[in-house]
């Protein structure tokens, strides 16, 4: 069973990310599309936060001990997807900015 | 304002839309003649560009993919620095049919609204689009009632025309992908005017589209979050 301090502790730390989150949405600093992945992870974490039972359940599963580890685990796992969801998206940015500037040129060029 | 010094211009995003392109602006010259008309080609790599040009159409191509957001705002900064007074958006695929740009123009002007939408579900004639998306639009409609007061029949309709504050919003500030019913909260959001007038449309003539069904789901939830979060923005 997960304690409920770091339940407590989960949850805090959750809420405020997802608060400093929306926040530089509504304010355009960040883009939805990029941001979203983040949205989700915080809420599946908060989800999972608030009803231990489903972790004590994937725990069992996964055949990992102690439930809380299952849920680092799970953290880690999306932190990995996001970065290399960045990754791709940096890929394809600088594909992108390589084609305008040869574009500018050819055009001042004429 | 008088009536013959309005200048009007159509706004078409295109990509890849080789088969209609050609019959979307005939149909223009034929039906809209009052508007002058631009399209934006959105980095297409079928033969879009080529047409466009070997007809000696009015086009700006763009250097890279911007998707349907940054195409259509590129419209509405021609339009907002060309000095029109009207801008409104129609699709390239056949979908919106240039006759009902006359009557959205008069509805806009006689009653001194900001943007008018036109909406296939005020009616219910021509075509409906599918069940499923149905349910999609009107869950949105129901969310944009909830949030902001107002009833919005068809807030993903692409057909929208709009005056020049607008157009000036939107060229500043216009969502990137699968912006209309996002765009729509926010002029909303301004306390400006938006009506909605019935149109017809028609199912799109070729081409695919924008949505396929394995973007529906990332389309739902993320106009879902932007209209929320387009809902706690201040202005």
């Amino acid at each position: 069973m997960m304690d409920i301090k770091i339940q407590l502790i989960i949850g805090v730390i959750v809420v405020s990310a997802l608060a400093v989150i929306v926040n530089m949405i509504r304010k355009k600093r960040l883009e939805l599309r990029y941001a979203l992945a983040w949205l989700l992870v915080g809420i599946s974490i908060l989800i999972l936060d608030c009803f231990p039972y489903l972790i004590n359940w994937l725990a069992e599963q996964f055949g990992i001990a102690d439930p809380v580890n299952m849920l680092f685990f799970l953290g880690f796992c999306f932190s990995l997807m996001i970065i290399f969801v960045l990754t791709v998206a940096v890929s394809r940015m600088s594909i992108r900015i390589k084609q305008m500037a040869q574009e500018i040129a050819l055009h001042e060029k004429g | 304002m008088r009536k013959t010094a309005l200048r009007k211009i159509i706004i078409i995003p295109v990509y890849n839309e080789e088969e209609n392109i050609e019959s979307t602006v005939e149909s223009i010259q034929k039906n809209a003649l009052d508007f002058d008309y631009i399209i934006i080609n959105d980095c297409s790599t079928d033969r879009t560009r080529k047409i466009c040009e070997e007809n000696g159409f009015n086009v700006i191509n763009l250097p890279i993919n911007l998707g349907i957001g940054g195409a259509v705002q590129t419209g509405y900064r021609y339009a907002y620095e060309q000095g029109y007074d009207v801008a409104v958006q129609v699709d390239g695929d056949g979908q919106h049919d240039p006759k009902f740009l006359e009557k959205m123009a008069e509805y806009l002007k006689e009653n001194d609204v900001d943007m008018v939408i036109g909406s296939r579900f005020i009616e219910k004639k021509g075509f409906q689009s599918s069940a499923a998306r149905r349910i999609g639009i009107s869950f949105f409609s129901i969310l944009i009632k909830i949030l902001t007061g107002k009833k919005i029949t068809d807030p993903t309709s692409g057909l929208r025309m709009v005056g020049r504050n607008v157009m000036d919003i939107f060229s500043k500030d216009y969502p990137r992908d699968y912006p209309e019913p996002e765009s729509v909260v926010a002029i909303l959001r301004r306390n400006l005017k938006v009506k909605e007038i019935p149109v017809i449309m028609h199912e799109r003539a070729g081409g695919v589209s924008s949505i396929s069904f394995k973007n529906s789901v990332y389309y739902m939830i993320k106009v879902t979050f932007a209209i929320l979060i387009e809902r706690i923005r201040k202005y």
